[in-house]
């Protein structure tokens, strides 16, 4: 509350005010002060004078009277000086300082003795004069007078009431025409601020500030409503320019999403379809092998044996695209995932059903994701699997897995002794149909690492892998913490 | 009269010797001989009279006693000072005819019985007539020393004055106790 009070809270107007009443009060203090003092002076050289005037007239009266010793004479020459009120005393000496003659006022103090010199001038509440009194040009005596100063203190008050009155009379009249005049200036200040204000609550670039005068602060409202000016050009060519943008992409989304949908289609239809001549193969093959057996030589039944085969493999193939195609289009159930039982089933089931290589498996217990399951399990079987596929050479198979938790992400790593891959094409790893090794070194579709890196991305996640050299392959799939999982 | 106690008696004489002789000092130590006013009077009138034809410049004022002098050496201290711009000079004149050079004219106590003649003498040549006689101004005279009581005052006969053409200043005339116009 207080604050409100500070210089800096104060508007304009008010500023310009106090400026002016500052100024003003000063200037007229001043004047009213010098007045005094002027007066004061003036006042006080005016008394002095006629009080010598007086003097001087008094002296040469009673100069005869004073060479005759005639005190009576004296009395009536200075008695005259009874009628002026704020004469106090009055002392006619001899030429041997003797007091011959003294009129006093209120007060009883005697005459002042002449063989110490007496104080003159302004002294106190008193004006002192000795005047020697001269005849033919000789000092026949001395004049005494003291005067009280009661009608200068009076003059000089009445006029410190009277000249102060008239500055405050002054100072209203003036602080009347400055908050008249200071309009001139804060009033387009106001208005280019309140419209400064305006423009940026409401956005709204047509607002224009009258402009007075030539002066500065006519230029500044020109150059403020140029400003405005270009900015709402420029604004009108931001807006148009965004609309044209969203159009444009959602012109790009929807072509987009269509051809996505047709590659969909087009790749489960093909898939599904192809499904049917593959079965037609297979099953004649199989019919061929079992009823035509005898007929054929040992060339023919290797030849047959391969056409089998390779319709095995290109059923897989097909799998593993319609998997693929699958965890692309398949609506995600999110939950809360124990990757770490999971593991655990999914190296029981590659035990019991491939070859007998020793393994020691170690998965690290109580690993939680969030994200659907059934992908995930696509994921990770495929990870796991490579694993075991590439380890298979091996006397001894050894994985591990872990995960390592930060504050918004979690990465499981997934890490195994097997022959590893050349890291210079790692880039290549996850793209489909990309294979880093033979079908006779080791089989495969060349789509499972593809699946993983699409149910990671959906995931919002990514995978990426490293091969140290002669010390296997390690693969990293790393998750957002975040509650989308 | 009693003698019996005469211890205080001789206090109270003693007591009354000291007084008088206290009072009788401090007169004389602070007060001024009778003459010794007169003749400050003296030089005070010329300072406050204007004689009709101003002599040249420097010229002396001549201050003459006629008859016996009762100033005796007091006199003798205005001589040289200056009065008006003009220094004063002593002069003791034994005779009418010899009192020609004389601006003022003191006339002795003697010369009561001549002051008719005096005056019209004084009046012809511009002399300033001053005296102790009673009545001087009565008689003629100018200025005339009176007593009243221990003071010495002075009374003026404006119209003398006038015929023999002195002009009196009128802060003298105030003073006077008496003014013939």
């Amino acid at each position: 509350m207080s604050e409100r009070w500070r210089w800096q809270y104060w508007p304009l107007r008010t500023k310009l005010l106090s400026l002016t009443v500052s100024i003003t009060t000063l200037g007229i203090l001043l004047v009213c002060t010098s007045l005094v003092m002027v007066e004061n002076r003036t006042y006080k050289e005016q008394l002095e004078s006629e009080l010598h005037v007086i003097a001087d007239i008094l002296a040469e009266q009673s100069a005869a009277a004073l060479l005759f010793e005639d005190s009576e004479q004296l009395n009536t020459i200075i008695s005259s000086l009874d009628q002026i009120e704020t004469i106090e005393q009055v002392c006619v000496y001899n030429v041997g300082g003797e007091v011959m003659s003294a009129l006093n006022g209120t007060g009883y103090e005697p005459c002042p003795n002449l063989d110490v010199e007496p104080v003159e001038g302004f002294l106190g509440d008193y004006y002192r004069l000795l005047e020697p009194i001269v005849l033919d040009g000789e000092v026949v005596g001395q004049f005494y007078l003291m005067s009280r100063l009661e009608v200068l203190r009076n003059h000089i008050w009445t006029f410190i009431v009277i000249s102060f009155s008239v500055g405050i009379g002054i100072l209203m009249l003036l602080i009347w025409v400055a908050s008249r005049l200071q309009r001139l200036i804060t009033e387009p200040i106001v208005e280019l601020s309140n419209a400064a204000d305006r423009i940026s609550h409401e956005y709204d670039y047509s607002i224009r500030v009258p402009v007075y005068g030539k002066d500065e602060l006519g230029s500044l409202g020109n150059a403020f409503n140029e400003m405005i000016g270009t900015i709402q050009q420029q604004n009108q060519k931001i807006v148009q320019s965004k609309d044209d943008l969203e159009r444009t992409v959602a012109e790009r989304t929807s072509e987009l999403s269509l051809a996505n949908r047709e590659l969909e289609a087009f790749s489960f239809s093909v898939s599904h379809d192809l499904r049917q001549p593959l079965r037609a193969i297979e099953g004649f093959g199989a019919a061929l092998e079992e009823d035509c057996r005898d007929l054929l030589n040992d060339v023919g039944l290797d030849y047959l044996g391969r056409i089998r085969a390779a319709t095995v493999r290109m059923g897989s193939l097909i799998d593993g695209m319609l998997v693929l195609s699958r965890v692309s289009r398949q609506a995600m159930e999110v939950e809360s995932v124990d990757l770490s039982t999971m593991l655990s089933e999914i190296v029981q089931e590659l035990q019991d059903t491939t070859d007998a290589v020793p393994a020691v498996v170690s998965i690290q217990s109580d690993m939680h994701v969030v994200g659907d399951e059934r992908m995930l399990r696509i994921a990770f079987q495929n990870l796991m699997e490579n694993a075991w596929k590439y380890t298979s050479k091996n006397e001894k198979r050894v994985i591990d897995v872990s995960a390592c938790e930060k504050r918004n992400s979690i990465t499981i790593a997934l890490k195994d002794n097997g022959v590893g891959f050349d890291m210079k094409y790692v880039d290549k790893l996850f793209v489909a149909f990309n294979r880093l090794h033979t079908p006779a070194q080791f089989s495969g579709t060349g789509l499972g690492l593809a699946t993983v890196d699409r149910v990671v991305r959906r995931h919002f996640g990514r995978v990426f892998a490293e091969s140290p050299i002669d010390s296997g392959a390690c693969f990293y799939v790393e998750f957002p913490s975040s509650e989308r999982g | 009269m009693h003698v019996a106690r005469g211890c205080p008696q001789v206090f109270f004489k003693f007591f009354v010797a000291l007084l008088l002789w206290l009072t009788l000092g401090t007169t004389y130590g602070s007060v001024r001989s009778e003459y010794e006013v007169k003749a400050a009077f003296l030089y005070n009138f010329t300072r406050f009279i204007t004689w009709p034809a101003p002599s040249v410049e420097g010229d002396a004022l001549t201050i003459c006693v006629f008859g016996s002098n009762p100033f005796g050496d007091v006199l003798q201290q205005l001589n040289g000072r200056v009065s008006q711009g003009r220094a004063l000079q002593l002069d003791f004149p034994t005779s009418l005819q010899e009192s020609d050079r004389c601006q003022v004219m003191f006339v002795g106590g003697g010369k009561a019985r001549d002051l008719a003649e005096i005056i019209d003498y004084a009046t012809a040549r511009q002399i300033l007539t001053i005296s102790e006689i009673s009545d001087f101004v009565d008689a003629g005279g100018v200025i005339g020393y009176v007593k009243e009581g221990n003071v010495i005052r002075f009374e003026i006969n404006q119209q003398a004055a006038q015929q023999s053409g002195l002009q009196i200043n009128s802060r003298l005339l105030e003073l006077a106790v008496r003014v013939i116009r």
